[in-house]
């Protein structure tokens, strides 16, 4: 309790002091008179808000545009805003008699940024804090909602890793590593929900994405903000007559990238010719088959609609929505159908003075999880061997799996249910001074089915012997687990806003938080059942059990999280601005030395606009500079990594003959484990110019993140395991982020704006020991496959992140043996290789820059949407290529480049610099175009249709899979798949439809 | 202000209010998994943590599939080899080092058998320090039991140092969980510390018995000195030949107990000692015990040696990896005569156990023909004629026998226990005591004692031929003896090293270092990174 004071009462201290320095002063008035029009077509814009900035005093815009207004004689400047367009910030100047253009849709000024418990118009905001709006999500249709805003972000990293995997997340890193085997991914916060589930989001209920992507904004988040954080926004009721509003879209994919292997006929005619491989041209070997096309779903087709209801009355605003969606995968038995509702509740009375909202979302889902994998199995599998035997039954070796006939001899799905409730209540106590209580339930639960019937592969290979003894035979085995996870938050708050003068503005927000969650699972399984009738509904009905060798399984864990918080924002007549964030935060999961962690932050800004030499500067529409430092902290560990846990050691006989468990300790004891934490210093410039045609931001950031987390080893003697999980290694992230908006041309029927981002930054391992504990060097990307080639990547103190290390490759010698260079610059060979000595950094592979570009035409009722994305500065190891472009790996089937580009090669496989390629990428991800209809009808407000494209041209120099997909995240960056998920090129056609 | 104050009131009073002691608190439940803290609390939570160690042994000691003392002390010798077969076998080099003697300190090879070991050294530390700090009644048991379960773990270590120390040489010794950078100690002080926990725990351990199958007894703990002292002139450079033979004369004369109801006795047959239901061997004296029938817990001996469809060989459920061979040239130091030639290897076609017509086919080079096992390895396939640790295929080499699992449809199907002592050893070890104080020179008794073992291999008309005599054993025929006998039981490279020969001879594509060095391994370099009061063997710094 002591240790909870001393901050809290900081904060106090800090909120007088702001108080005692205000001044305030009052003077005459004058009438300001002029006109709102729009940006684009010079068109009057009627209804405008105009407000004057610092009072209450407003009015709005006439049917010509025009406009006056009475403004007291010290008042510095209006807002102007209307619906559908940005607003406007406007000096005061001498003159009377103002001209403002508003910009259809784009960014402006007084747009509300969500910030965590709280908002700030855009121009208050004193860190990095992006923000990403329904209007710019990415088209084409998303599996995962982060894939809407996939590129858009500068410096936040998304891979989809899985493809286009409809059951498949996305890799998500902010401003680079910031851990090492901790959690990378943002903290997603929806609707206040922190922790959020990506499942209970929809594209088309979302209303926008936030970006905390600085520690001086992410700091009020604690020890979950490392990564950043994410604030999702969905979309509410407004006041105004009931509305509906149905969404739709079908989608089509086809393979790109194929990996290009051996077909039949080649095989035939490169192998099969060799006399040592002619017996895979005869006997069960004389078929012709493309085992890689019998797993594609030729037949996909993808469905989403989504129907929102919404209205409202001056007090009451509603809005539910409904969804269904099936996405199917590009493999066949891979898909994901799922339905669900969003519903939300706005509700305000006493006077005003009690506002509550309320959520209620549920998703009910179906995954079929049994295809989508394999493909390494069938690119590798002898294409003159055949699916069937003579009889016409599936044909199974012994050596490999018949990946086709698994999809019709197994099952293996997901039922799922996620759901989430939030209410928040607000009371005005006094003006100004709100008390708030949030609380919020997320609660997700599955079933996982597994069944693989009599006649599978699997059943048939491995056979089981009934209790007893008896003769093995092939026994159908079947499984099912379940797993349930809750997790609760409550966070009342205390607000208080108020204006001293009419320069001193201040919000403040203090609060405690409590978050508990619990995951509970089962999980049983058994085998030998004779047979089919009961598939996985009857785990008791197959003979393994009485012989003991079905499986059953159960856990628990929890953890909590508790804080106290508070903000105080601060502002000089919006010219100067400062934040003060602190956050006291423990979790169940630290050792018992370290429950608790201090995360503070400050950050200001500067709006040098409105500084008095710039008045009559007419370049700039916005100039703001912004400096923050936050401290941050990361608990995304594993739960009791601080105690000593005792493991089972299996059996052993006991004094009467019985054989029962042994226990021993599992882990070694670390009271010390805490979180990982993170300063980071963010310098930022907001600028708008040209009359908002050209705006955007840059910021630099700089970030230290210290007690990494990582296996350590321990002395062993005299502690127990050879690693302790614990608290040492230190990263350094530099970058710069550009994020540019501009409107190259604006007519009355032709518009052209375009977004760019780009950022850049440099990871660096600052440190990995300290006294207690070395790490010379760590070693990520296993590259596996054939050989045990070890890992790909090392990372050694004081060097880069994401270093290729291996041998350099020296040419082949006559008989095609690998040379690699020697230390001293001589080729040898590979079993002369010092392994100490003759290594070195042969790449990285994490790529140095980040952009995308999107353009955005529109003409009449026409738009277009063309989006460009890529990666650039990075190598990419090409893993099948090492494996599978090597004769060493017949009489499987192998790529064309062992008898193409590697024909030389007669060696085993070795990991070297010659199987490095440049992995940057410029990719052509979207185009989309939409027509919008209008109709003569009062009853329909919009009816657009569109066509889209995703995934259509990529430019790079990689021979591999499609480099887009290769992770880019974390420690083992750029190492390529043996057999990814294909790259699919996609097309998609929808109606977006308002009534 | 006023209401500013005001408000900083509410708020003030407000934070206690949700700051009382529920709202803080952070400890850590426990729901499906056991911490220290709450254990030991009857007389089955004791016992499962005192078996724990053995559990942990099997990884090690026995061909588990895992690099431990078994892998090192055998693939570093003369007589196994993991070869590069085809695709398979490559392993980071790790088999071809081993085989070649070029390991290094940073070396898995190296680190793996110290981590396993070592770890087993905790799992005996931590119960030890729990029983001795409890009291019996919060456990549930007598004095009696306490003390032989803590004499059992005391063993236990000494076992594990004593494996340790063949390896590793000079060794840090912990007896205390977290103790803080302990030393390297000497091996001749680590050699005393081991004699001297051995002794003063051997009379609180109980005999063998079958109800101790597979436990450390005091017929393990003998055994235990008479491997110490057959070796102590190499390891302390003080020969202790007499304590040696004093030691195997306990066994010898059946003082420790048996795990049968009759004394302990070399067995009869051959192969008793290694068949599915080998808790009845009357020779064993401490095993690692295992049946398949009442849990999943076996010896995993298929890992390493068993061929990718070797369960159609042998009618049961379980492949290899196809893995560690016989290295060409061992199998005809055999006499064809020889018993054990015939029943201990596989060579030649192979055939389903289920019908004998009907070869078992191969997967790789050998792809859908039958599958051949033959005392060669290089590209038969391709007509290749060099022979070395690079060019093996998926059937070169005579493959281990030894330890037979049964068919899928036997009662004792794979419940194998793994010999770790057997009487056997005890007369080579007494017999090799005699002839070293006699000048390296055969005595009558060690010549009987070889003889009584050797015997059991041959027919009675063998024999007459095949026995020796003084002049035939010579302590050159003694290792070759050895050798055949106790082939894949994981002592090889441990008798090369006693008889001098590790690092002096040549076998197949191996070239000796002539580098006394090599006869201990490094300590493995993250643990001089990490502790920094080891000191690294001579040669590897």
């Amino acid at each position: 309790m002591k240790k909870i004071y001393p901050g809290i009462m900081h904060s106090i201290n800090i909120c007088i002091v702001l108080l005692i320095m205000m001044q305030s002063a009052f003077g005459q008035s004058r009438t300001i008179s002029g006109k709102v029009t729009d940006a684009r077509t010079g068109e009057a814009i009627s209804g405008a808000t105009i407000v004057v900035n610092g009072t209450t005093l407003g009015t709005a815009s006439a049917q010509d545009g025009t406009f006056s207004i009475s403004v007291p004689q010290n008042a510095r400047s209006l807002t102007v805003s209307s619906v559908g367009f940005g607003s406007e910030d406007v000096t005061l100047g001498t003159s009377n008699n103002i001209e403002v253009a508003l910009q259809f849709g784009k960014q402006s000024l007084d747009e509300v940024v969500v910030v965590g418990y709280g908002t700030q118009r855009r121009k208050e905001v004193t860190s990095a804090v992006a923000t990403v709006k329904a209007e710019d999500f990415n088209q084409g249709g998303a599996r995962n909602a982060l894939d809407l805003i996939q590129g858009k972000v500068a410096g936040l990293a998304i891979t989809r890793t899985g493809s286009s995997n409809p059951n498949s997340g996305v890799a998500i890193q902010l401003r680079g590593v910031t851990s090492l085997v901790g959690s990378l991914a943002p903290l997603i916060v929806i609707d206040g929900i922190p922790g959020g589930n990506l499942d209970l989001l929809q594209q088309d209920d979302i209303e926008s994405f936030d970006v905390l992507k600085d520690g001086s904004a992410a700091a009020i988040y604690g020890t979950r903000a490392n990564g950043g954080v994410i604030l999702v926004t969905t979309k509410k009721g407004k006041a105004g007559p009931a509305r509906f509003d149905y969404s739709t879209y079908f989608r089509k994919e086809f393979v790109t990238r194929r990996p290009d292997f051996l077909t039949a006929a080649q095989y035939r005619e490169k192998v099969v010719s060799d006399p040592r491989f002619a017996q895979y041209g005869v006997g069960v070997y004389a078929h012709n088959s493309d085992f890689f096309n019998d797993l594609v779903n030729h037949d996909n087709l993808s469905q989403y609609h989504n129907l929102a209801l919404s209205g409202g009355s001056a007090n009451t605003s509603y809005r539910g929505s409904l969804y269904y969606n099936d996405f199917q995968g590009i493999a066949l038995e891979n898909s994901r159908k799922q339905y669900g509702t969003r519903l939300s509740l706005n509700h305000r009375g006493l006077n005003d003075r009690l506002t509550a909202q309320v959520n209620v979302v549920s998703n009910f889902n179906r995954s079929n999880l049994l295809g989508g994998g394999g493909w390494e199995d069938q690119l590798t599998r002898i294409p003159t061997l055949s699916n069937y035997d003579t009889a016409g039954n599936f044909f199974f070796q012994p050596t490999n799996t018949n990946q086709y006939a698994r999809l019709f001899q197994q099952k293996n799905w997901r039922d799922q249910q996620t759901s989430s409730l939030d209410a928040k209540f607000s009371l005005e106590l006094l003006k100004g001074l709100r008390a708030s209580i949030f609380g919020s339930m997320q609660r997700n639960s599955w079933i996982d089915n597994f069944y693989a019937d009599l006649a599978s592969e699997t059943s048939i290979e491995n056979p089981v012997t009934p209790a007893g003894g008896g003769t093995a035979a092939p026994g159908a085995s079947a499984s099912k687990s379940t797993q349930l996870s809750i997790d609760y938050a409550v966070e009342p708050t205390l607000e208080y806003t108020t204006r001293i003068g009419t320069n001193h503005s201040i919000a403040a927000i203090g609060g405690y938080s409590y978050q508990y969650s619990v995951t509970e699972s089962f999980n049983a399984s058994n085998s030998g059942f004779f047979s089919d009738v009961f598939e996985n509904n009857n785990l008791g009905a197959g003979n393994q059990l009485a012989a003991g060798r079905s499986g059953i399984g159960s856990n628990k864990f929890d953890n909590t999280l508790i804080a106290f918080f508070g903000r105080i924002n601060y502002s000089f007549s919006d010219k100067y601005m400062a934040s003060f964030i602190f956050r006291r935060e423990g979790s169940s999961r630290f050792g018992k030395n370290h429950k608790w962690g201090d995360f503070p932050a400050i950050s200001i800004g500067w709006n040098i606009l409105r500084e008095n030499f710039m008045s009559g500067m007419d370049l700039f529409n916005n100039l703001k500079l912004r400096a923050g430092y936050g401290v941050t902290g990361n608990s995304g560990i594993p739960n009791y990594q601080s105690l000593v846990t005792l493991s089972t050691g299996g059996q052993y006989f006991y004094p009467d003959g019985s054989l029962a468990q042994t226990y021993g300790p599992s882990r070694n004891p670390n009271p010390d484990l805490r979180w990982e934490k993170k300063g980071e210093f963010n310098i930022g410039l907001d600028f708008s110019l040209l009359k908002n045609r050209l705006g955007g931001s840059i910021d630099v950031y700089q970030r230290r993140t210290t007690d990494l987390l990582e296996n350590y080893n321990t002395q062993l003697p005299a502690f127990i395991q050879s690693t302790i999980f614990t608290n040492v290694g230190t990263i350094e992230n530099k970058g710069i982020e550009l994020t540019l908006n501009a409107t190259p041309v604006t007519g009355k029927n032709f518009t052209w704006s375009m977004d760019f981002t780009a950022s850049t930054q440099s990871n660096k391992m600052v440190r990995f020991s300290n006294d207690l504990y070395k790490i010379t060097f760590k070693e990520y990307g296993g590259i596996g496959g054939f050989g045990a080639l070890g890992s790909a990547i090392r990372t050694v103190e004081g060097g880069k992140l994401g270093n290729f290390y291996g041998r350099r490759f020296a040419g082949f010698d006559p008989n095609g043996k690998w040379l690699f260079y020697a230390a001293d610059g001589k080729p040898i060979l590979a079993s002369q290789i010092n392994p100490t000595t003759d290594r070195a950094v042969i790449g990285n592979g994490i790529p140095k820059y980040y952009a995308s570009w999107t353009n955005d035409f529109s003409y009449k009722n026409f738009d277009l949407r063309v989006f460009f994305r890529g990666r650039f500065g990075n190598q990419i190891l090409n893993t099948m290529d090492i494996s599978y472009g090597n004769k060493q790996a017949l009489p499987g089937n192998v790529l064309n480049s062992a008898f193409g580009k590697n024909a030389q090669l007669n060696d085993t496989y070795q990991y070297s610099d010659y199987y490095l390629e440049p992995g940057g990428f410029l990719k052509l991800d979207n185009v989309t175009l939409g027509y919008k209809i209008k109709l003569n009808t009062t009853y329909i407000r919009n009816f657009r249709v569109y066509a889209s494209g995703t995934n259509l041209i990529t430019m790079t120099k990689y021979t591999g899979n499609d480099p887009d997909f290769v992770n880019d995240t974390g420690l083992g960056a750029g190492v390529d798949s043996r057999g990814p998920y294909p790259s699919t090129r996609q097309f998609t056609i929808g109606l977006n439809a308002g009534f | 202000m006023k209401l500013v104050n005001k408000s900083i009131r509410i708020f003030a009073a407000a934070i206690p209010l949700m700051a009382t002691q529920a709202c803080t608190k952070l400890d850590e439940n426990v729901y499906s998994e056991i911490i220290t803290e709450n254990y030991y609390n009857n007389k089955t939570e004791v016992l499962s943590a005192v078996l724990r160690p053995y559990t942990h042994t099997n990884a090690w000691i026995t061909s588990s599939g895992q690099v431990g003392y078994w892998r090192v002390n055998e693939l570093a010798a003369d007589q196994l080899a993991w070869p590069i077969k085809g695709i398979h076998g490559q392993d980071n080099g790790n088999w071809i080092r081993l085989h070649y003697h070029t390991w290094f300190a940073d070396d898995n090879v190296v680190w793996d058998p110290w981590r396993l070991m070592y770890t087993g050294v905790g799992f005996c530390n931590s119960p030890i320090e729990n029983l001795e700090k409890r009291d019996i009644k919060s456990m549930g048991i007598t004095q009696q039991e306490k003390d032989a379960y803590i004499a059992d773990l005391k063993l236990q270590r000494a076992f594990y140092y004593l494996k340790l120390m063949d390896l590793y040489g000079n060794i840090p010794v912990a007896t205390v969980v977290g103790e803080v950078s302990p030393p390297t100690v000497p091996r001749a002080e680590v050699f005393k510390f081991i004699e001297k926990e051995i002794k003063d725990n051997i009379d609180k351990a109980p005999n063998l018995s079958p109800s101790l199958v597979g436990r450390l007894t005091k017929a393990g703990a003998y055994a235990m000195l008479a491997e110490l002292y057959l070796n102590a002139e190499k390891w302390t450079g003080t020969a202790r030949w007499d304590d040696c033979i004093a030691a195997c004369d306990q066994l010898i004369q059946a003082k420790a107990g048996s795990q049968t109801a009759s004394p302990m006795a070399l067995d009869p047959n051959i192969n008793d000692t290694y068949k599915n239901t080998n808790h009845t061997s009357r020779e064993i004296i401490f095993s690692i015990a295992y049946d398949f029938q009442k849990s999943t817990f076996r010896a995993n001996f298929n890992s390493d040696f068993f061929h990718f469809n070797q369960r159609f060989i042998y009618d049961g459920s379980f492949n290899g990896n196809d893995g560690v061979v016989v290295i060409p040239g061992v199998y005809t130091k055999y006499s064809d005569k020889d018993q054990r030639k015939k029943d201990w290897f596989l060579i030649g076609p192979q055939f389903y156990l289920s019908d004998p017509t009907r070869p078992v086919l191969g997967s790789f080079e050998y792809n859908n023909q039958p599958l051949v096992f033959v005392d060669n390895v290089r590209k038969n396939k391709t007509g290749g004629t060099e022979s070395n640790m690079s060019v093996g295929e998926e059937n070169s080499g005579v493959r281990f026998n030894k330890y037979k699992p049964g068919r899928a449809s036997d009662p004792a199907y794979f419940s194998n226990d793994w010999a770790v002592y057997r009487l056997t050893m005890i007369y080579f070890a007494k017999a090799e005591a005699l002839m070293r104080k006699n000048g390296g020179v055969a005595t009558a008794e060690a010549v009987r004692l070889i003889n009584d073992c050797k015997k059991r291999a041959f027919s009675a008309a063998d024999w007459v031929t095949e026995a020796y005599t003084p002049a035939k054993l010579t302590m050159d025929e003694l290792l070759e003896e050895r050798g055949r006998e106790f082939i894949f039981e994981g002592v090889r490279r441990t008798d090369l090293i006693r008889f001098n020969k590790f690092v002096t001879t040549a076998w197949w594509d191996h070239t000796p270092s002539n580098d006394k060095n090599k006869e201990l391994f490094p300590v493995p370099f993250r643990q001089i990174a990490a502790n920094p009061n080891l000191k690294q063997n001579p040669g590897y710094q």
